[in-house]
């Protein structure tokens, strides 16, 4: 992944990252507090988070000191590109039960396609072709039980 | 002698030309499934378990086609890491440091027929080792305690920093990252839920396959949709996979040590072949130093942790047939198989079922002859699939994860998580902190609390348990030299930089 | 390392369903049981006796197909009782594996839920717990080895598949409270939980441990072997064989017993016709020699009690291990 040449020696995500990181080793200490030591525990659940969390927190730390390099991040449209594929994936995550395997993945498939740069006359057929040959792989081949489309049953 | 012998008669039944064409099936039915991010030896198995019960297969012929699946999933897990740099399952991980730079610099087929080879020489090095030595190696194991396992995986974190090129702040911070993530989810001890928030969901923890996948599979693609249209990259070339299997040759050594190592590694129960891989490849890195070239396409970081991978698979089956004790995530299926036929697994295996133990040795020596040469024909049909364009490919990817993952707990909630640790990938990726030691953490965190916890158990709470015994300070010196050594060479990297 | 749903024996395809549906009759039952729930790892008791169950429902033809084992550890039973109570409530082809162990934890209140969560459908034999040490150990006799708790508490490291507090321990405190430990010393003794008996005795070989508390049947074959000395099985009568020669507690003069029982639970709003169906369809199964022998292969004493009346025998089960649990100071 280094060998992009697009590397920036802007520090400012390394300074972000260990902020959050910190809060995060913070936040992972003070909550360990609330985990209830059992019946006869010489150690209880909350030593190992606190025991992570300390050099977590200390390199963080130590990051927001002494940042690396970082990649450059990407432009405006690569970004909405990406954020399309994520609202893209959840959606399809949230249609999967209501709606069945087989409309919900064909739906995705082609869309999918489509984000990832083919015309509408490559995503249809390909998309078609590929979301029902992973509904015959998983339910037939692997046995795995799949939502079925309201009203449908395999 | 009698070990031979029983072996030979393991052979005879193994060879029968019934039993050779299901070996053929599974390990190339092993192999694509293994090679389908998100989907491993569960489902490979799971899709051969009708074959073996409702066609009447004998126990040896359902037990030679399933162990060749078995075997067959644990190859084909590295080839979508050295193609697509997507892990088919968590050993295979270390195999993309290497494997993919290699594949983006056209030497893809040779990383594969190498890694085909030491894999190969890893599992026979095992199955050898598994064959001569099982009873002594046991009492080898059994010599590790719960403050032994706590220094083994100390070794793992204190190596930690060796994993990439990149910083050894960031490697650290990772392997905490992935330490912390682990804790998530009710307590095995004393039942308590941790950093779960109310959600049912995350009573379980965070699954490590949904953690893998989105770490690697959906952050590849999120870099992948960086680049604008006109400039997708042309089809990667594989080229054949047999100057790779004679590139082996110079690799000899470092397959050599790595099939050792990982074979240590997986005979210990609980340490297994993440671990195997991982140690390999570290302690590789660490021999050669500053004449290697790991991290930017060295053949090998790819020999390395696939020898050892393998090895360590092999090294697993010890504790798992002598003790009934699985070792790994991987071996529970195969001792869950085995029971499924009425083979239970112990002390009395090898006494009171010889002809089944070594029907199986001799299954997993024709299993691995098989796999070898049916890679150089799947290079060619991998090859092939490369072609495919990319907007064919990357959502193929994406969707055969995505519905492996669902269909972990028939949960949406886990398709959510692997999109959140997905983002996490990517940013990580961006940031030049190494998303290995993240997955690793995870992996090995509970064996590595939990020991701890059995440790203190042991002492009521007296931490000197964890350094009185000759092996856990054995490891502990060990550590430190490694650490001390990696941070010196960082520094003297960095004074050369300077 | 975690091991997640491992689903092993598939639902199957079309194969399945032509070649057991014509050869048989099936009991009255509307859906067949397909799908069981090991809430543990494979290789423990719960994962054995789905495996076993669910091999045997297929075998005699009292269900359609296979029956699939889904492995869904955490937090002791915890996550698959949750996960049944909070989605699956109604399924009628669905069993998950329980214990003594789950009852304690009910008992506990580690669960998400009470005995009313679910319906009970049966139990199909018991395990029986026993205690262990090494054959090169130095206690020789059960006497022996509580004497020296009794003296030191903090002298002797014993381990289980449970949790502190959970059953292999409460079973193992029993009868250091029988030999006469003062319950303000309880706390001192030492326990240490691993993912299993086998893991257990294998840590105690090892030595890193002095003795266990767990169940026969995952360890037998240790015992077989020579490996380990049983030193009291916790039944009122003496084992059938080949285990005839164990000794009981109860033989060497302390009044503990300690048993663990097999059985299942399924969904809290199963019909009543098809839980009625599901108790009969592993009623059938018990009955049947394939269960007797698959049993005493195992360990387990065969013993039957379904619908209402191991209902009842579940409540009453919680109540004395919450009895017990209060004594010895689990729980306040």
């Amino acid at each position: 992944m280094s060998d992009d040449a697009s590397v920036s020696h802007a520090a400012l995500g390394d300074r972000i990252a260990g902020a959050v990181l910190a809060l995060l080793a913070l936040g992972a200490w003070w909550h360990s507090h609330t985990f209830v030591t059992g019946f006869m525990q010489p150690v209880g659940p909350g030593v190992f988070p606190r025991l992570v969390s300390v050099p977590l927190g200390v390199l963080a730390l130590y990051l927001i000191a002494r940042p690396g390099i970082n990649q450059r991040w990407p432009g405006q449209a690569a970004l909405v590109r990406q954020l399309g594929m994520l609202l893209l994936l959840g959606c399809y995550g949230a249609v999967l039960e209501p709606l069945g395997f087989v409309p919900a993945t064909l739906l995705a498939t082609v869309l999918l396609m489509r984000l990832f740069g083919a015309r509408w006359r490559q995503a249809l057929p390909y998309g078609v072709l590929l979301g029902l040959a992973l509904f015959v792989l998983f339910e037939f081949a692997l046995g795995i039980p799949l939502p079925d489309m309201p009203g449908w049953s395999v | 002698m009698e070990i031979f012998d029983s072996l030979m008669h393991g052979f005879a039944v193994a060879l029968q030309p019934e039993h050779l064409l299901l070996a053929l099936i599974g390990c190339t039915v092993g192999t694509l499934v293994g090679a389908l991010p998100g989907l491993g030896p569960v489902n490979g198995v799971a899709l051969m378990i009708p074959l073996a019960f409702n066609f009447g297969l004998a126990p040896t012929a359902a037990l030679i086609l399933l162990v060749s699946v078995y075997y067959g999933c644990m190859y084909g897990g590295r080839i979508s890491s050295i193609v697509l740099n997507i892990p088919g399952d968590e050993p295979a991980m270390m195999t993309t440091l290497d494997g993919y730079p290699m594949a983006r610099a056209g030497r893809g087929g040779e990383a594969l027929g190498l890694s085909a080879v030491a894999s190969f020489v890893g599992a026979t090095i095992a199955t050898i080792g598994l064959t001569l030595f099982a009873p002594l190696l046991v009492t080898v194991a059994i010599r590790f305690g719960p403050a032994e396992y706590f220094a083994l995986f100390m070794l793992a974190f204190a190596t930690i920093g060796g994993v990439t090129s990149g910083s050894f702040t960031k490697s650290f911070i990772a392997a905490c990252l992935g330490l912390l993530l682990g804790t998530v989810g009710i307590d095995p001890v004393s039942s308590v839920a941790r950093y779960t928030f109310g959600w049912y969901e995350l009573y379980d923890g965070i699954d490590y396959l949904v953690a893998l996948i989105g770490l690697f599979a959906i952050s590849e693609c999120l870099l992948f949709l960086e680049r604008d249209q006109h400039q997708r990259v042309a089809p990667m070339q594989l080229g054949s996979a047999v100057p790779g299997m004679r590139q082996s040759l110079s690799c000899a050594s470092t397959i050599g040590r790595g099939s050792v190592i990982g074979f240590i590694a997986g005979v210990l129960p609980g340490a297994g072949a993440s671990l195997g891989s991982f140690l390999s490849y570290v302690l590789e890195k660490r021999w050669w130093g500053s004449k290697g070239r790991f991290g930017s396409g060295d053949p090998r970081g790819v020999a390395a942790p696939e020898s050892g991978n393998n090895a360590a698979a092999g090294g697993a089956l010890i504790p798992m047939l002598s003790l009934g004790i699985p070792g790994s995530g991987t071996t529970a299926i195969l001792l869950a198989l085995l029971l499924s036929m009425n083979i239970t697994p112990g002390p009395l295996l090898f006494e009171q079922q010889p002809e089944m133990v070594w029907g199986l040795v001799a299954a997993l020596f024709i299993g691995n002859v098989m796999l070898l040469v049916l890679n150089i024909p799947l290079v060619g049909l991998f090859a092939k699939v490369l072609q495919a364009p990319s907007w064919f490919l990357m959502p193929m990817v994406v969707l055969v994860a995505f519905v492996g993952v669902y269909s972990l707990n028939n949960s949406p909630f886990d398709l959510y998580m692997m999109l959140a640790f997905g983002v996490l990938g990517y940013v990580l990726r961006k940031l030049e902190i190494p998303t290995v030691p993240v997955v690793l953490g995870l992996l090995l965190g509970g064996q590595m609390e939990f020991n701890l916890r059995r440790a203190m158990a042991i002492t009521g709470g007296d931490w000197s348990i964890l350094w009185s015994s000759g092996i856990s300070i054995g490891i502990y010196l060990f550590a430190i030299t490694l650490l001390v050594a990696g941070l010196i060479y960082a520094w003297l990297v960095k004074q050369r930089l300077e | 390392m975690p091991i997640n749903t491992t689903k092993i024996i598939p639902r199957l395809g079309i194969s399945a369903l032509l070649g057991v549906g014509l050869a048989v009759s099936l009991p009255s039952q509307a859906l067949p049981i397909d799908e069981c729930i090991a809430p543990a790892d494979p290789g423990g008791g719960w994962d054995f006796t789905c495996r076993s169950v669910g091999k045997l429902l297929h075998d005699l033809d009292l269900v359609e197909g296979n029956v699939q084992v889904t492995n869904m550890p955490g937090g002791v039973g915890a996550v698959a009782f949750s996960n049944v109570a909070g989605k699956r409530a109604d399924d009628s082809n669905l069993m998950v594996a329980t214990s003594t162990v789950g009852m304690t934890q009910i008992a506990q209140g580690r669960y998400p839920g009470d005995a009313d969560t679910m319906r009970w459908l049966g139990m199909l034999g018991t395990d029986v717990g026993v205690i262990l040490v090494d054959a090169d150990s130095p206690y020789q006799t059960l006497d022996q080895l509580l004497q020296a708790i009794v003296e030191d508490p903090t002298s002797v490291v014993m381990a289980g598949s449970s949790g502190a507090g959970g059953w292999d321990h409460i079973r193992a405190l029993m009868l250091a409270k029988a030999a006469g430990l003062p319950g303000d010393r309880i706390g001192a003794l030492r326990w240490v939980q691993f993912d299993g008996g086998g893991p257990a005795v294998t840590q105690m070989m090892g030595g890193h441990v002095d003795a266990v508390s767990t169940d026969l049947g995952e360890i037998a074959g240790f015992i077989e072997s020579g490996d380990v000395r049983a030193l009291a099985v916790l039944s009122e009568e003496p084992l059938p064989e080949p285990f005839d020669e164990l000794p009981t507690a109860v033989s060497q003069g302390y009044d503990v017993t300690g048993y663990n029982w097999r059985g299942f639970y399924t969904g809290g709003e199963v019909s009543d016709d098809d839980y009625a169906a599901m108790v009969d369809t592993l009623h059938t199964l018990y009955q049947s020699d394939e269960w007797k022998e698959v049993a005493a292969q195992n360990g387990l004493v065969p013993l039957w009690r379904g619908g209402d009346e191991f209902s009842d025998f579940v409540r009453e089960s919680i109540d004395s291990v919450e009895a017990i649990s209060r004594e010895i100071g689990v729980i306040q």
